[in-house]
């Protein structure tokens, strides 16, 4: 492992490294990213082993332009619309792929993410190199987002450092978020991970009684129905006390065909019904992030599974380092001015 | 082995919070150590329990030993080894089973798995060391009620190990909603006993509330979520607090809770001639509606039983331990080569058999 200074990095080195099916850390205008050349796939396999992730999730890639961007998805009106406003910027693009990348890059349904990072020395790379690069935080999954090297290098072990063929150090970053995730191969374009650029796609809602709630959570369960068994699916719930957070988790059962009562998991922190179809966890009691980690949310995460949390705000780091992988849709909800009424919100801030 | 009355178990509990151990002779209490979050948060000023210590693992040796210590029992005497198998935490649960296994394979004992509300029903009957045991005859069938920080629940004992649930809460357990009513008073968690102390010096009718599920009754469902949301808006108007406010707040709530409470089991004793009334969980330790609920027992000429000390009332083994003797009478323990067919519950329903 080579580690070198911004400034005395030369754009053909990197892409020599590149060329020959290397691993590269190089800053971008989020986080430092682990890039491989998305067409390799002995390269990829390389940054698989490296973010210690299964085979099957996908990987962004990062291009230069949008003519590009084309050789390698299909782009529709929705993408197009974003890449004109947005790109080149700390925005994902999710669309259906041409199948162009080495195998592990797409997703398991053959979308693609294409990101355009809005930093000069990693679009002089791709320039150069003429392929896309795979578009990753260069931290290895579950932990902490890279905004300095040491970030990185602290939490990772020598078998990891070992695949790392260059480190192009910057310094720290300033600690933006990483991108917006959006896949626009629905319908309506979703929100997968939420970053500093923020869609208008708030919606609020008056419910006026308790069936309203378990109503607007059945509604919510069929716009991302879509996702299961393909991805989690986190519903994270804020509200005040006696917000109907359990009054939510019970209308989700309900269009689930959940048949086990649903009750408030305050105590038990985590209740799980029909043998796990739902996974009903309570943060109220819990001090730290951690105890969310405690109760084995990565496995669930993995698992694909379905899972209502209540005061997720609590906990929301845990829940954060997943939203890459996880469809996670907060749910705000709010007391109104009468006695039943409540406004309801979500998105995936 | 030792006659019927003289078996001697060794117990564990960690459902949940507590990690727990016993020795039991019978019904007799030997010893019942708890390891209890809520002992060590109050030094702290209701910092919420952590998941972290709730890990029972560093100190469910410690525990064990000092409950076979303090029973002055060998354990080469110990005629088998009981553990709660649900309903609770998995994660909890999980560590409770580990030991209580390498226990019974070491020392080469029966295991016998629990219900932990099979648990809380039993712990009525419980006696102490120093007295003989002031039950007998029990009358069947028996109406039960649990209410604890993860219970609400009214049980038909048709006799000890046949059940069936009557009623149970939609939402909220009864205990929980009253560490939540602490909780927006600021009086810290778990703080259902700071709510009683408050609440017996405040006056029950200062302020509005709604008793829930009033008039529908005879759906036997609890619910604690209607009261809690009212009792939020009502805090939140009355802020900032006072001594006095918050007096009458707890009484306020307390009272409407134990309403709900109240009302429910009158229309279960209409509509199910129990014979007796047992009353456990940790709400059960609540001076309070224990009097209301003597008051209607009274009134229909039934007897009623609570655990003898709140140590049984809250999370504990020893309980266990009782509901584990009578499986043992019955022959229900399993033998070391069934040992890896044991297995967590975490929704184990008490109405519902024990797979093994």
């Amino acid at each position: 492992m080579n580690i070198k200074k911004i400034k005395n990095i030369k754009v053909e080195e990197v892409v020599d490294i590149l060329k020959s099916g290397g691993l590269v850390i190089m800053p971008t205008e989020t986080l430092y990213g682990a890039f491989v050349d998305a067409t390799n796939p002995r390269a990829v396999q390389k940054i698989i082993k490296y973010k210690n992730r299964p085979f099957g999730k996908p990987y962004s890639v990062a291009v230069e332009n949008k003519k590009m961007a084309e050789n390698y998805v299909e782009l529709n009106e929705t993408a197009k619309k974003l890449y004109r406003t947005f790109l080149p910027g700390p925005v994902t693009v999710v669309s259906k792929g041409l199948h162009k990348v080495a195998p592990g890059v797409e997703s398991e349904n053959g979308t693609l993410g294409i990101r355009i990072p809005n930093h000069k020395l990693v679009l002089s790379v791709i320039n150069s190199l003429d392929k896309p690069i795979t578009a990753t935080s260069a931290n290895a999954s579950y932990q902490k987002r890279p905004y300095k090297i040491s970030d990185i290098l602290d939490n990772i072990s020598n078998t990891q450092k070992s695949l790392i063929d260059l480190v192009v150090d910057a310094g720290e970053l300033p600690n933006n978020e990483p991108s917006t995730v959006i896949d626009t191969t629905l319908d309506d374009p979703i929100i997968l991970r939420q970053g500093d650029v923020k869609l208008k796609n708030k919606v609020e809602i008056l419910s006026k009684s308790e069936e309203n709630t378990k109503n607007i959570a059945k509604e919510l369960w069929q716009k991302y129905e879509k996702y299961h068994g393909k991805r989690a699916i986190v519903f994270a719930l804020v509200g005040p006390m006696g917000s109907g957070k359990t009054i939510f988790t019970k209308g989700l059962g309900l269009a689930m065909g959940v048949k086990d009562d649903i009750v408030s998991p305050t105590y038990n922190l985590e209740e799980d019904y029909d043998e796990g179809k739902l996974h009903h966890i309570d943060a109220w009691r819990m001090s730290s992030d951690s105890e969310l980690t405690d109760l084995g949310f990565a496995q669930k995460i993995s698992n694909k599974n379905v899972v209502a949390i209540e005061w997720a705000d609590r906990v929301i780091n845990e829940i954060r380092t997943y939203d890459e992988e996880a469809v996670i849709i907060w749910v705000k909800i709010r007391y109104a001015k009468r006695q039943n009424e409540r406004w309801l919100s979500w998105g995936a801030t | 082995m030792a006659p019927n009355t003289q078996f001697k178990i060794l117990s564990i509990d960690t459902s949940c919070d507590e990690t727990a151990a016993a020795v039991t002779e019978g019904k007799k209490v030997l010893s019942n150590i708890i390891w209890s979050q809520a002992s060590l948060h109050a030094k702290f000023g209701g910092v919420y329990p952590s998941l972290a210590k709730r890990m029972h693992k560093e100190r469910i040796g410690w525990v064990i030993e000092k409950a076979i210590k303090n029973s002055k029992v060998k354990i080469k005497n110990i005629d088998s080894i009981a553990v709660t198998v649900g309903p609770g935490l998995a994660i909890a649960l999980e560590v409770g089973i580990k030991k209580a296994l390498e226990f019974a394979e070491a020392y080469n004992k029966p295991l016998i798995p629990i219900n932990h509300v099979e648990g809380h029903i039993l712990s009525v009957l419980a006696h102490s060391r120093n007295l003989k045991s002031q039950i007998s005859n029990l009358k069947f069938p028996a109406l039960a009620f649990v209410a604890s920080g993860g219970t609400t629940q009214l049980i038909l004992v048709y006799k000890i190990g046949d059940y069936k649930i009557l009623a149970q809460t939609s939402d909220d357990s009864l205990g929980e909603a009253l560490d939540k009513a602490a909780r927006m008073l600021g009086l810290g968690y778990p703080g259902g006993a700071i709510l009683e102390k408050m609440a017996k010096k405040g006056n029950s009718q200062t302020y509005p509330l709604p008793i829930p599920m009033l008039g529908q009754e005879d759906k036997f469902v609890f619910s604690y979520s209607g009261l809690k949301t009212a009792f939020y808006k009502l805090v939140e108007k009355e802020k900032p607090l006072n001594q006095e406010k918050i007096q009458n707040l707890a009484a306020s709530f307390q009272d409407k809770a134990f309403k709900h409470a109240v009302r429910i089991i009158q229309k279960v004793f209409d509509e199910y001639p129990a014979k007796e009334f047992w009353f456990g969980g940790g709400v059960a330790a609540n001076l309070e509606l224990k009097k209301r609920l003597r008051f209607i027992c009274k009134q229909k000429g039934m007897k009623m039983l609570i655990p003898y000390s709140k140590k049984l009332c809250t999370d504990n083994a020893a309980m266990i331990g009782i509901s584990a003797y009578y499986r043992f009478k019955r022959k229900k323990f399993l033998t070391t080569r069934d040992f890896d067919k044991v297995d967590r519950i975490p929704r184990a329903k008490v109405d519902k058999k024990l797979p093994w």
